[in-house]
């Protein structure tokens, strides 16, 4: 009896690695059994087998193709599920689903990066996807802002976003303590005095909803235009296709339209923070 | 064109049996009917059915049966042929047809349904009050969408033949039909006469024209409407499950001796957890912000996408609402 294979049936992934990133936010370092290859900004659904689905952004490099990341913060039923897991489980693989990020459209540009919480994963691989091609950007500001300095992912290596002469990187903590010397205050604060010309610069913000509305009246202010700044938005989504009706956003599916849109797409639609 | 008698139809679906599920109309109270599996006798449905046609095409139903390595055989469904659809329940498929056969992913079971089954319509020679197919200019008789429709008249059906396959079943049985051609003129009466007695109906009610239903939704989403007749709702969610255009579902996963089961659920937008994610956040969190939701997905939104109003005019919302929420009410208000 042949498979029945259809847009819902997961593929396998092995988890071959468990990173801890915070008390509440783990990577898990997933093997697909078939090729398997994202752009940046795209999603995945990721099964829990026999339990549910769950959607996330790989926060991996989309150029390396024997294994991708996701970063997981424990916040429901599937996602503590996620938590769980051993090394060596398998889960269900969909997707890649949406668009990714419209790197191309970056070239010869100013990049604003702006990440909050666990927001920093899909921004990490589009991170990487631009590493990979540093010289096509003219510079390239990354701001990011966690609650503590415990809350801060990727901190093994966030130290290396820094290292390329035209990234400049600023972190904040909303609550300090002893130990930390840099800046205290919500993401915002990270926004004022950016070295780049505005009004051409393009951002890319992902966070919780109500930290991309600040930062996008932040970025208004400041001289960004609305169709320079791009959002990450948060929607529930069941079937990733564009057929279940969750996600809806005005005229678009956040899973099929998105899930990164321009700011300028969506400010009319209400409700886009909530 | 072709006629079939009653007797004939009977032998008809009873040959089709063979080869269909056939499901018919039958009577469910004193005025309303619903599907049931045919067995002998047939009632004619003067308007449509209770339910609407979507539960055959994406009732809850296990998509994927055991996913990953699975030894359970896929179970080889006979394909359906339903009797007693109406022209509002066909141009519904069209919605139904975009969401799952459009773009880059189709649903391959709601695709091999569509396919395999078989669609015999007829045209309405009566009306409940609370159909407006008119209002929103679906004629009361099918024009397209069947494979064959019937025209209930003397004493048996005027049918319109009008797939190919249709066409390949009516040579195998062309000993039940005779070609009349005095009928068809009868047809185009009684065709008339129920678009007047209709459109007399609806003018009575008053009803807004549907050339404006879009601005009158896109215009008002602030409309304290929305919440005075939301306090109302009971959110039993009959309206969005008995839409025979609402379409959304969760895929549910569960797991039965170790295998891996992925079915689909109907879901809607009148409930409280439909836009809820998994942080708590709910965009729809409010009564009102769902029923709004109803109007802006049904009449903005696949009018922007498609141009068609996601509504048919049936009238099943506003038959199964406890709350009695009516449509074209809120529309003469906000119109008001």
């Amino acid at each position: 009896m042949p498979k029945m294979n259809s847009i819902y049936t997961p593929k396998q992934a092995v988890i071959t690695k468990i990173i801890e990133e915070t008390p509440t936010i783990k990577t898990l370092v997933l093997k697909p059994e078939e090729e398997f290859s994202f752009s940046t900004g795209q999603f995945i659904e990721l099964t829990y087998p026999g339990k549910g689905e769950a959607p996330f952004t790989p926060s991996s490099d989309p150029n390396k193709k024997e294994e991708f990341e996701v970063t997981i913060m424990k916040v429901g039923r599937i996602t503590a599920l996620f938590h769980q897991a051993k090394v060596g489980q398998i889960l269900g693989l969909r997707g890649p689903l949406g668009k990714g990020y419209p790197l191309d459209s970056f070239v010869g540009k100013e990049l604003l990066i702006v990440g909050g919480g666990v927001g920093l994963a899909p921004l990490r691989s589009l991170i990487y996807a631009l590493f990979s091609r540093i010289e096509d950007f003219k510079k390239i500001i990354i701001c990011y802002g966690a609650k503590t300095p415990q809350d801060i992912v990727y901190k093994y290596q966030i130290e290396e976003f820094k290292k390329p002469e035209n990234v400049e990187l600023r972190l904040t903590v909303d609550k300090a303590d002893q130990n930390w010397q840099g800046n205290v205050g919500v993401v915002t604060t990270l926004l004022d005095n950016l070295p780049l010309n505005s009004s051409q610069a393009v951002s890319v913000v992902c966070g919780p909803p109500i930290m991309m509305k600040f930062t996008t009246w932040k970025l208004l202010e400041s001289g960004f235009l609305e169709e320079n700044i791009y959002l990450s938005m948060e929607k529930n989504m069941s079937c990733g296709l564009g057929k279940c009706g969750h996600c809806r956003l005005g005229r678009f599916y956040v899973c099929k339209d998105g899930p990164v849109f321009k700011y300028s797409e969506i400010k009319d639609i209400e409700d886009i923070w909530d | 064109m072709q006629f079939i008698s009653y007797y004939n139809f009977r032998r008809f679906l009873e040959r089709l049996s063979k080869d269909f599920l056939v499901y018919t109309p039958q009577f469910i109270n004193e005025r309303d009917y619903d599907y049931s599996l045919f067995k002998e006798g047939f009632i004619f449905n003067p308007y449509r059915l209770i339910s609407s046609p979507r539960q055959f095409f994406t009732a809850s139903s296990s998509l994927v049966v055991g996913y990953f390595d699975s030894k359970i055989p896929r179970r080889e469904i006979k394909p359906f042929a339903i009797v007693g659809l109406k022209s509002c329940d066909l141009y519904s498929l069209k919605i139904q047809d975009y969401v799952f056969l459009e773009g880059d992913f189709v649903d391959e079971e709601y695709k091999k349904k569509r396919e395999t089954s078989l669609i015999i319509s007829s045209d309405c020679t009566s009306f409940k009050d609370v159909c407006f197919c008119l209002n929103l200019e679906i004629k009361p008789y099918p024009q397209e969408g069947f494979d064959f429709n019937l025209s209930d008249i003397d004493r048996g059906f005027l049918v319109e033949i009008g797939s190919e396959k249709a066409k390949r079943i009516w040579e195998d049985n062309k000993d039940l039909f005779e070609e009349r051609k005095d009928l068809q003129a009868r047809r185009e009466e009684k065709r008339k006469k129920i678009i007047e007695d209709l459109e007399k109906h609806l003018s009575s009610l008053g009803l807004v024209p549907q050339e404006k239903l879009y601005q009158l939704v896109k215009n008002n989403h602030a409309n304290p409407l929305w919440q005075d007749t939301a306090l109302s709702c009971v959110e039993c969610g009959a309206c969005i499950m008995n839409c025979p255009t609402c379409h959304c579902f969760l895929l549910s996963d569960e797991e039965r001796k170790g295998e891996y089961f992925r079915g689909r659920i109907w879901d809607g937008c009148q409930y409280k957890n439909f836009a809820r994610v998994a942080g708590g956040a709910n965009p729809l969190k409010l009564r009102a912000q769902r029923l709004r939701n109803r109007y802006i997905k049904k009449f903005e939104f696949f009018k922007e996408r498609i141009d068609l109003y996601a509504c048919t005019g049936c009238g099943r919302c506003i038959d199964s609402c406890i709350a009695k929420i009516d449509l074209r009410e809120i529309f003469k208000a906000l119109n008001a």
